[in-house]
């Protein structure tokens, strides 16, 4: 990787992380812009949530109660006592969870189609609006099991 | 487009690569998890019982395993890799770089050493299993508010005890 050291730094980069993040937001402007924003979000979002997601299902192997203990806080469950609220958080955290997932995969698929087929990049707007009628009619479904669960007593025994 | 430009390769051009590559195998490999986890079953009923029937199975637990373990790689190098690349365009300074790639290396091999290592290692802990069977034998099983179909033939039920 070239180091910039050898280079001087633009004068819009000298002021900062914080000034080159505003700089950003206001590049070009556009569906493709935000598209490519909101890629790179959930794609952070995923990657917090799956460093999380492998430390605790290692407690499988390391501490079973542990990982026992663990997944019933996902169903509101701590330290035996229930709680209808953390069930509730857990459920819809959940929700935004496969959403991320979801939309950055539909856009990343979105962008291998431009890799492999240069020319389909003319026609990006109206690509992404297919990639987000995917990712709605999904989602319809999708959030309707996750959040109808909500209906019923949670999947493990209450105490 | 040129044709008299030779593209710069090295590792970058890997790394391309393998973001394309890696992200379509995760989208099946990913999509197909939450699928499986989240609207096949109940997620709640997701727990150490449910993980160990399915990594145990005699006759798909390898199958399971090898899912599992490739998903967790390629999601992981995919992951830090485009961490590697947002870090890059606001860290510039040397010393910084250097730290700030020295971390995402060293959480690059931990994750995927601990991830493999349960994947690969993981016995199901049959005393654990009994004790809790048994400490669980006085409370009423509720059953979960949809049918849950599961391949092992077995429902699995979560009791809070610690």
């Amino acid at each position: 990787m070239a180091s910039s050291s050898s280079l001087r730094t633009p004068r819009a980069y000298q002021r900062g992380s914080w000034a080159r993040l505003f700089e950003g937001l206001r590049y070009g402007g556009g569906i493709g812009q935000w598209a490519w924003l909101v890629h790179r979000v959930t794609g952070l979002g995923i990657l917090a949530f799956l460093i999380i997601h492998i430390i605790d299902t290692f407690l499988v192997v390391a501490y079973p109660a542990e990982y026992d203990f663990t997944v019933d806080i996902y169903g509101g469950v701590f330290a035996g006592t229930y709680y209808w609220l953390l069930r509730w958080a857990f459920r819809f955290a959940e929700l935004g969870l496969i959403a991320c997932v979801l939309f950055h995969s539909v856009n990343g698929v979105r962008v291998v189609l431009f890799d492999l087929w240069p020319a389909s990049s003319d026609h990006q707007k109206r690509l992404f609006q297919v990639a987000m009628a995917v990712f709605v009619l999904i989602m319809i479904p999708v959030t309707w099991v996750v959040l109808s669960a909500l209906a019923g007593p949670p999947g493990h025994a209450m105490p | 487009m040129s044709r008299h430009l030779k593209p710069a390769g090295g590792f970058e051009l890997a790394a391309w690569y393998f973001m394309r590559v890696s992200g379509l195998v995760l989208v099946l490999l990913a999509l197909g998890h939450l699928f499986i986890t989240h609207i096949l079953h109940n997620v709640e009923t997701v727990n150490y019982e449910f993980v160990a029937n399915r990594w145990a199975d005699p006759k798909t637990g390898v199958l399971w395993r090898l899912w599992d373990l490739t998903m967790i790689n390629l999601a992981v190098l995919h992951g830090f890799n485009g961490l590697r690349q947002i870090l890059d365009e606001y860290v510039i300074r040397r010393n910084r770089r250097v730290l700030v790639h020295t971390l995402i290396w060293c959480s690059v091999i931990v994750l995927t050493t601990i991830g493999s290592y349960a994947i690969l290692m993981f016995e199901k802990d049959q005393n654990y299993l009994d004790q809790k069977r048994a400490a669980q034998g006085g409370i009423v099983a509720s059953r979960s508010s949809r049918t849950v179909t599961d391949p092992a033939g077995l429902v699995s039920t979560s009791s809070p005890t610690p």
